[in-house]
């Protein structure tokens, strides 16, 4: 009876070891012969999904983009530059006419025509998709085919900001969709671009292959592995390890592991978005002008670039940068002055005594938050931080009532090049992510949105900025920067817009 | 017997639905993930508008009703923010939590069954003082911070194994090395005051009486007597194990239920959190009849006890 | 005074008699157990006493003085253990930041334990009703992810201190409630206890004078082996972000910072990561001599 017990312990402790060893085994069997063919690209975490009308966060982006072609692109200059659409032209101030490039394939092999593109258009307004972007075309009433390759746009009213809107529109092939429907479309997606989608493990990885076939700059890479890493420190030692060849989401602090590595590198390149901090005017005690004023006054921005972010970003004074429409050079803002700061704070007598609730979300560097702490704190100001998770974090800033916080911080993420969408939403009185109420630039705004002549809302974008400065609505901070670790002999230029064209990608001869 | 556990049962079912009732209405409490969807500087309208392709604008109740309805025919929903069905999502992260929560239970019963022995047996020598510490330093060590020195050990400074994710097969040691450390300290813990408990009794005197080596002794007799409490925390480990280890599957990219559960919640995808927490629930009540089934079978005396609730 | 009246006092008495027994056996006997004890006060000390012991503001920062090591110093000011990521001085953060942990782990280790007990106890005694709704509470407490309550908890009251310490007896009472139920069912049947209800002592009188004392040995050892873990918990909800708010320094805090610095500024990591390991040694060796004093095993 005894004998036979220790027996069957025995008999369950080795399935059990071979159990996990099976699975280590079955494992194996995906283990890869380290060739040069094969890029390792480590993201924050895996695509939401792949259908690229539906979400279009980085991690998703990064990937979709290579598997699809859009209408435009922009080119390594930041250029707009057609991709499927060889021409366009205006029919009237509200209708366009765009000329779709010819011999273009799916993956497939089924011709690419302007009803695909048009299907692509109109799929993305479809209410039974569901698609979070239908806000960024809610400006195009319709889309139609004409004939093979002509599509015809028509606009609610002039819309200036159409071609940076269609720079992120995907076309898909309207056979395929229809035929599978949206599920299947998801897990097998199918387009025309550069990559052929292999397959998708989820929670894992996506793999990725060439398509030797492609009708335009075909990829360096026979295969490319996007994988799903959250932690930071362990996607540099991946990167260290040789286990990957380029690695996103980097910090300052974290590449100095890079320094002087042989055989790594760091890339790095100015984005189009601005930190700031957002001081809600609807609130007391920052309804009173000075208060805000002091604020800006106490921000040393210089010290958080230099200082922090080992100069991997730019000081700003506007929200907008150079890279995008609408910015102004020598907006006169409110330059760090601690003494004017503390005077003003003084001024403003008891109102300024009440702490002040700042917000932010763990996704956000917490030292820039501490930094910006500490340094109101110096004006006399009491402010507290108050983290919370990101949903929590955006219905706070979105909200207008009494509990919403005082100050939140802000990265803002339009992954566009007009300053429309910036503004816009931060500033209007009718967007619930401004807490601004200003008839004056709520007028401005409007005009600089329906307005097609360039220089006309050139001027009015700056008087904006002017505006925004000389009340202290907003405080820019400085134009964040992505970071991306690599292997050394990984030839890439980095974009402002993140984005990541594989067949713009290379080995070093 | 049977009728307790059928009794067992049905409470423990009852226990599970109580628990998902009440996540689907606290977690409603904590927002919703059209925020999240929906691109920066969307218009309430664009917001309004997903909330409704989404079902998110029914009353809560309704929404429960149609849950529960949807339970019943034994269909988790489609993921708010994947777009796809919760089960396509919830099945590939099983075989690595399986996986892992082996490989650590390994580890931690490998490392601390004869530690925890030495310790009893040898108590009061050096030995059983390093090992003591090294068991508390294992313990007191958060995961995060054991991982990635392991992974600067291990797979930067040393290149021996993977710093991270499933690749290969030496993926796994490291994460279950890191984990396995945690559950190893109690594993010793409840190994050293079992042994110590048999120590006095007069079959040890007798067998070293006889000769036998300690080792012998430990093997043959101690572990055996003392397997109970071992089982139990055995169950107990496993249950939390199986749960996800949120933070050591962060630190390695290790694609288990940990991480989905994280990234479900911060995503506020209701669905895939009412899944996982009802998989987890149920793992719990089998677990925890499988435990009672053990007690009941390696030492019969125990049916009588805890034929209480 | 009752015979039922008497047998209680007796009851902690025997606890009484147990500490003096133990607090000799630590001073005369059991030198082993200094060191421990020793760390343990000298956290405390560094908590009660840290804005007179810290060597320096902890919150000062100083942009240009950043990830100093130790034994540096920047303009004048010498830091023992260096500065961390925002040139703030570690020696001073350590100081406050035992403040914060211990606090923590002490304040939440208290609440669960008095909840968990509590129900635990009248759920064993009561019986019926009461007993399966605490006993499937506990079931259902057990099977939601800690994760999860910690961010609702967030999302409704907000972010701090004393939501920490909430969101850990909300994911710890469970324990403390099964251990008090067990010890309690297993004395359930003692004649004393028949002897009390027989005489018509409340519930409340019950709980407090009869059954507690018996049971509090095993809910100390249950307490201090949670203590250690509060403390780690409290740095993994720091990890995920949804700690202590910053500024103020907590050692689970400090170290999850340190984390991204392992390989370029160890300091950061390396004081907090050594004096969490002193506590949770110090605080599990002195619970297991506890356990081995009141004779007492938790399952």
């Amino acid at each position: 009876m005894k004998q036979q017990e220790v027996r069957l312990s025995r008999l369950a402790l080795v399935v059990w070891v071979g159990a996990v060893a099976a699975f280590a085994g079955a494992l194996a069997d995906t283990a890869h012969a380290d060739v040069k063919d094969r890029l390792v690209i480590d993201l924050a975490g895996e695509p939401s999904s792949l259908d690229p009308h539906m979400q279009w966060n980085p991690d998703s982006y990064y990937v979709y983009r290579n598997i699809f072609d859009n209408l435009y692109t922009r080119d390594d200059n930041g250029e707009i530059r057609g991709v499927l659409v060889e021409d366009h032209a205006y029919l009237d101030e509200t209708r366009i006419l765009l000329t779709i490039r010819e011999g273009v394939r799916f993956h497939d092999g089924t011709p690419l025509t302007a009803e695909d593109a048009a299907y692509s258009i109109r799929r993305i307004f479809d209410p039974a998709l569901g698609s979070p972007q239908t806000g960024q075309f809610n400006k195009i009433v319709d889309a139609r085919a004409v004939d093979r390759n002509h599509v015809e746009l028509t606009t609610d009213g002039p819309y200036p900001a159409l071609f940076d809107q269609l720079v992120k529109l995907s076309v898909v092939p309207m056979h395929y969709v229809e035929a599978v429907g949206g599920d299947a479309f998801n897990r097998q997606p199918m387009g025309s671009g550069p990559y052929r989608f292999m397959r998708w493990r989820r929670g894992v990885d996506v793999t990725l292959t060439r398509n030797s076939d492609y009708w335009g700059d075909i990829g360096g890479f026979e295969t490319v592995v996007f994988r799903a890493v959250p932690d930071m420190s362990t996607r540099v030692a991946n990167l260290r390890s040789g286990a990957s060849d380029l690695v996103v989401g980097l910090n300052a602090d974290i590449v100095r592991q890079l320094h002087g590595r042989s055989g790594l590198k760091i890339l790095t390149v100015n984005t189009t978005r601005v930190a700031y901090l957002r001081l809600n005017t609807l609130r007391p005690p920052l309804d009173d002008s000075r208060i805000r004023r002091a604020i800006a006054h106490a921000v040393d921005k210089e010290a958080i670039v230099a200082g922090l972010l080992d100069s991997y970003a730019e000081p700003s004074d506007v929200m907008v940068t150079p890279e995008q429409f609408g910015w102004a050079r020598d907006v006169p803002a409110p330059a760090y002055d601690p003494g004017q700061a503390r005077a003003l704070v003084k001024a403003a007598g008891g109102a300024a005594k009440r702490p002040l609730v700042f917000a932010t979300a763990p996704v956000f560097d917490a030292r820039i938050v501490q930094a910006l702490q500490q340094m109101l704190s110096d004006a006399g100001l009491d402010v507290r931080i108050e983290t919370t998770d990101m949903a929590n974090y955006l219905a706070r800033v979105r909200d207008r009532g009494a509990q919403a916080p005082h100050l939140n911080f802000g990265r803002w993420s339009c992954a566009c090049r007009d300053a429309d969408n910036v503004l816009y939403p931060l500033l209007h009185s009718s967007s619930e992510w401004s807490a601004v109420l200003d008839g004056d630039l709520d007028a401005a705004l409007e005009t600089a949105r329906g307005t097609l002549d360039a220089d006309r809302r050139l001027r009015l974008y700056s008087e904006i900025h002017r505006r925004v400065a000389a009340e202290s609505l907003l405080v820019p901070l400085y134009q964040t920067s992505v970071i991306y670790g690599a292997r050394a002999d990984l030839e890439w230029r980095p974009t402002p817009d993140e984005s990541m064209f594989l067949n713009r990608m290379g080995w070093a001869p | 017997m049977p009728g307790f556990f059928i009794k067992r049962l049905l409470h423990s079912l009852i226990a599970l639905f109580g628990t998902v009732t009440l996540v689907f209405f606290v977690q409603r409490l904590a927002g919703d993930p059209t925020l999240l969807l929906a691109p920066e500087g969307a218009t309430a309208e664009d917001i309004e508008r997903l909330r409704s392709a989404l079902g998110l604008d029914r009353s809560v109740l309704v929404q429960y009703l149609d849950y529960l309805s949807s339970l019943a025919r034994f269909d988790f929903g489609r993921s708010l923010a994947q777009q796809v069905p919760v089960s396509e999502i919830l099945l590939p992260p099983q075989p690595y939590t399986l996986a892992l929560a082996g490989g650590a239970l390994l580890v931690a019963l490998c490392l601390g069954l004869p530690v925890g022995g030495v310790i009893a047996l040898r108590a009061g020598s050096a030995t059983a003082k390093l090992l003591t510490g090294l068991v508390l330093a294992g313990q007191s060590m958060p995961t995060f911070w054991s991982g990635i020195l392991l992974i600067l050990l291990f797979a930067v400074t040393l290149g021996w194994l993977p710093s991270s994710g499933a690749e290969t097969a030496t993926s796994i040691i490291l994460p279950a090395l890191s984990l396995g450390f945690l559950s190893m300290a109690t594993f010793a813990r409840v190994t050293r005051n079992a042994v110590l408990n048999e120590l006095g009794k007069a079959y040890v005197r007798t067998a070293r009486s006889k000769g036998l080596s300690e080792w012998l002794i430990f093997r043959r007799h101690l572990l055996r007597n003392s397997a109970i409490p071992i089982v139990t925390i055995a169950a107990i480990e496993l249950a939390n194990l199986l749960a996800g280890a949120v933070i050591v599957e962060t630190v390695f990219a290790w694609p288990g239920l940990g991480q989905l559960t994280v990234q479900a919640i911060n995503a506020r995808d209701f669905p895939v959190v009412q899944a996982v927490v009802l998989l987890g629930g149920a793992v719990a009540i089998a677990l925890n009849l499988i435990a009672d089934l053990l007690y009941s079978s390696i030492d019969p005396r125990i049916r009588i006890q805890r034929a209480a609730p | 005074m009752t015979e039922a009246g008497n047998r209680a006092h007796s009851g902690w008495r025997a606890i009484a008699r147990r500490a003096r027994a133990f607090a000799r056996g630590a001073g005369a006997v059991d030198r082993s157990l200094w060191p421990f004890l020793f760390i343990i006060s000298l956290f405390a000390l560094m908590a009660l006493l840290s804005p007179w012991i810290a060597p320096a503001d902890p919150l000062r920062q100083n942009l240009l003085g950043r990830l100093a090591p130790p034994l540096s110093e920047i303009r004048g000011v010498f830091h023992l253990l260096g500065t961390d990521e925002l040139g703030r001085d570690i020696a001073s953060r350590i100081v406050y930041g035992a403040r914060v942990s211990l606090a923590v782990a002490f304040l939440s280790v208290l609440l669960s334990g008095a909840a968990g007990a509590t129900l635990g106890m009248l759920a064993a005694y009561r019986r019926g009703l009461i007993e399966t709704l605490v006993m499937r509470l506990v079931d259902v407490f057990l099977s939601i992810p800690a994760i999860l309550l910690a961010i609702i908890t967030v999302a409704v009251l907000g972010p701090g201190l004393w939501n920490v310490v909430l969101v850990l007896a909300l994911t710890r009472w469970p324990r403390y409630a099964r251990v008090a139920y067990g010890q309690t069912l297993s004395i359930a049947g003692r004649p004393f206890l028949q002897y009390a209800d027989y005489v018509g002592a409340s519930t409340r009188r019950q709980i407090l004078v009869h059954i507690l004392p018996n049971i509090v040995g095993a809910l100390i050892v249950v307490a201090t082996l949670e203590f250690g873990l509060m403390v780690l918990f409290e740095a993994g909800l720091s990890f995920l972000g949804l700690g202590v708010q910053p500024p103020t320094p907590s050692w689970g805090g400090m170290l999850s910072v340190g984390k991204d610095y392992v390989a370029s500024a160890w300091w950061l990591a390396a004081a907090p990561g050594l004096c969490l390991f002193l506590l949770v040694l110090a605080v599990n060796v002195v619970g297991d001599r506890l356990s081995d004093q009141f004779e007492l095993r938790v399952r």
